[in-house]
């Protein structure tokens, strides 16, 4: 009798777990069509809009340049929300692997630093950089890696209006501690709370004066938590912010979501 | 002689863009807008280089690169995966197909035009 109820279990829980998987699959092919359905047309948007800018339909005057990177801009900016999206939904469906392989911390903050320095001048803020000597080789996700530091420089940037941003980085007992500080307004204790939950930035009239999905911060500490780090920030209103990472130099495997 | 170039692209505005973005040079293109017409266009004018679309209608465009790099005769012309699947290990998935050359869209034409100019055979 026992046996018996024993076998359907089985049978329900092997079915039970075929479901899932099936619906796992679903959601990745979702994922993916999602992307490149997204993708398609803004695609042709960008396209015609830097053959316009460069002349492809005749010379553009003063004015519709002006316009033409104000478009190129907004579609930059629309895929930064996509791709936003795409990841936290990848992460939700367990779908993000870490690529894990060799990387150096002084490429990711030299890329973060040609990818942001531009902005930083536009606001006449100093950009730093100052690396421990000698930092050793690290083994992880480097391109995810790469992301949460742009994302940090990119915040401290948008929000600070005068002084400078600053990259510091270390390796300390076999863990990096990366950290972008900023001599911005500052956030309070409470707003700290909430800043690396999804859809929150401190202020929900900030999204709308300074963009952001309010997704970056939350991707950053996926991705820092499935290296077996941590990711946090002081900040008291008027001193300025510093957000902190602090990883394994070595990463072999990719820590699951709790 | 000037270099020909087959686009193999189902949407017709990255047709034109693609277009758009060659009228300038000196290059010569032919288009195709799903596989049966990319492989037929390559028997029949050998091109100097491909520009894969890889969400095709019937067959996608891994698939079509696969079978231009089974033939001998059309090995060694380089094709440029040209994608909108920009997931992670898309550009392993390209490479493993036999493409020679990886642009995720959305692309810059200017940038596109720049791998172009780097995979063509002198």
């Amino acid at each position: 009798m026992l046996a018996i109820q024993n076998a359907r279990l089985f049978s329900e829980i092997a079915e039970k777990s075929r479901e899932l998987a099936e619906a796992s699959q679903h959601k990745s092919q979702f994922l993916a069509n999602m992307s490149h359905e997204l993708r398609t047309p803004l695609n042709a948007i960008l396209g015609y809009t830097e053959l316009m800018a460069d002349g492809a339909y005749g010379e553009p005057s003063e004015k519709m340049l002006g316009i033409l990177k104000r478009l190129e801009a907004n579609g930059r900016h629309l895929l930064g929300l996509i791709n936003d999206v795409l990841d936290l939904s990848k992460i939700e469906a367990g779908q993000l692997v870490l690529e894990l392989s060799e990387y150096s911390v002084q490429d990711i903050a030299q890329t973060a630093r040609s990818t942001l320095e531009p902005l930083a001048a536009d606001k006449k803020l100093a950009f730093k950089v100052e690396m421990a000597a000698e930092l050793p080789p690290g083994r992880g996700d480097g391109r995810r890696l790469t992301q949460v530091l742009i994302n940090l420089v990119g915040n401290a940037i948008k929000f600070t209006d005068t002084g400078e941003v600053a990259i510091k980085a270390e390796a300390n007992n076999g863990s990096f501690y990366i950290s972008v500080q900023d001599t911005g307004p500052g956030i309070s204790a409470a707003d700290q709370a909430k800043l690396f939950q999804e859809f929150q930035q401190a202020d929900n009239a900030i999204t709308r004066k300074k963009g952001g999905t309010g997704l970056g911060l939350a991707i950053s500490k996926r991705i820092i938590e499935m290296h077996g780090g941590k990711i946090w920030v002081e900040s008291q209103p008027g001193q300025g912010s510093t957000f902190t990472f602090t990883l394994p130099v070595i990463v072999e495997r990719q820590v699951e979501a709790a | 002689m000037s270099k020909r170039i087959l686009v193999v692209e189902d949407q017709p505005d990255n047709r034109q863009i693609i277009r758009d973005m060659l009228a300038g040079t000196d290059y010569e293109i032919t288009e195709a807008e799903d596989g049966e017409q990319a492989l037929a266009a390559v028997a029949k004018q050998r091109p100097d280089l491909i520009l894969m679309g890889i969400q095709l209608p019937i067959m996608d465009g891994y698939e079509v690169t696969r079978r231009i790099k089974a033939t001998p005769a059309t090995r060694s012309i380089p094709i440029i995966a040209v994608t909108s699947h920009a997931l992670d290990g898309e550009e392993q998935t390209a490479r493993a197909a036999g493409c020679d050359g990886y642009v995720p869209e959305p692309y810059s034409p200017r940038q596109l035009l720049a791998k172009i100019e780097q995979c063509m055979p002198q």
